[in-house]
């Protein structure tokens, strides 16, 4: 998985809060991106396992509204979510550092 | 403010462009998608965060707009763009398609006519609108660059065509030279 900047911002949603289910104008508002490039994301995420989808009961409130569908991160979504940003963290903290030596040596200056 | 009964004509449009998009997409899939995007809709047109009712109508268009983009993504696995599927032998000349372009070139005719019109022997009127001219000749060109077949003319015939004739070349080719939208096969049983 490439963490690119959309990528992240809709993981950061998604882990804000992670037993929330969203749909899909819902993550666009919160992660600030448009249609065109959410559900292509939401797809492919889909795809790997990493989100689960489900469509909402009907509403009985009979206000006409029919049923949305709702994404929510899978519990391996979850944890990939989780090291993909840590790691993205890591390298923004050290963006010189080759990937997987960020971390400084034990005893050497930093 | 009065009760709005009917469907706000810009969830309608946005409808009908969703439909469009989601005809790209193969039959069950396509089906199921307008359904899930038909539904935000009205959550775009209701959202109390957005101020005026015009900026939600905006909304609602735009999210339509990129629905299109995404299903066009969505159609081809791996989000490559793909060579259109080889065309059909066109049947029979598209007679609606002739008759919608020349409409859409009368009205263009009759609208610069009557701007001309207006104001007699300022042809200088008609400057503002060459930027849009040039825009459309350049978007029919882009269109005609990335298309990847094209009917009754080879693509440097169309080409002359949407510059030598600003807008009837274009029209001409968006109307008629233009695929038809490569409809996706379902994914070979495997």
């Amino acid at each position: 998985m490439k963490l690119t900047a959309p990528l992240e911002r809709v993981l950061r949603v998604f882990l804000a809060d992670s037993s929330a289910r969203r749909y899909g104008y819902d993550l666009m508002k919160a992660a600030r991106l448009p249609s065109g490039t959410l559900y292509p994301m939401l797809a492919r995420l889909e795809e790997q396992g990493l989100v689960t989808s489900e469509w909402e009961p009907p509403p009985v409130d009979a206000s006409g509204r029919p049923p949305r569908k709702y994404y929510q991160l899978t519990g391996e979504g979850i944890r990939v979510a989780r090291l993909e940003l840590a790691q993205a963290a890591r390298t923004a903290a050290a963006p010189r550092a080759v990937h997987g030596t960020a971390q400084p040596a034990p005893g050497s200056a930093q | 403010m009065t009760e709005i009964a009917r469907t706000p004509r810009a969830q309608r449009v946005a409808e009908h462009l969703i439909r469009r998009a989601c005809r790209r997409l193969p039959g069950e899939a396509g089906a199921e998608r307008y359904r899930e995007w038909a539904a935000e809709l009205p959550a775009i047109l209701a959202d109390g965060d957005v101020g005026s009712r015009l900026r939600r109508s905006a909304r609602t268009l735009t999210y339509a707009a990129g629905i299109s983009r995404c299903t066009r993504r969505l159609g081809r696995p791996g989000g490559r763009p793909r060579p259109r599927a080889d065309l059909p032998a066109p049947s029979g000349f598209p007679a609606r398609r002739v008759v919608v372009g020349v409409v859409i070139y009368v009205a263009v005719v009759a609208l610069f006519g009557g701007i001309a019109a207006a104001f007699p022997g300022r042809a200088v009127v008609v400057v503002p609108f060459l930027p849009a001219a040039a825009c459309f000749a350049a978007f029919c060109l882009i269109d005609l660059a990335r298309a990847g077949q094209v009917r009754y003319l080879p693509k440097w015939g169309w080409a002359i065509a949407c510059l030598a004739q600003i807008p009837l070349g274009g029209i001409m080719y968006l109307a008629i030279g233009k695929a038809p939208m490569a409809r996706p096969e379902p994914p070979a049983s495997s």
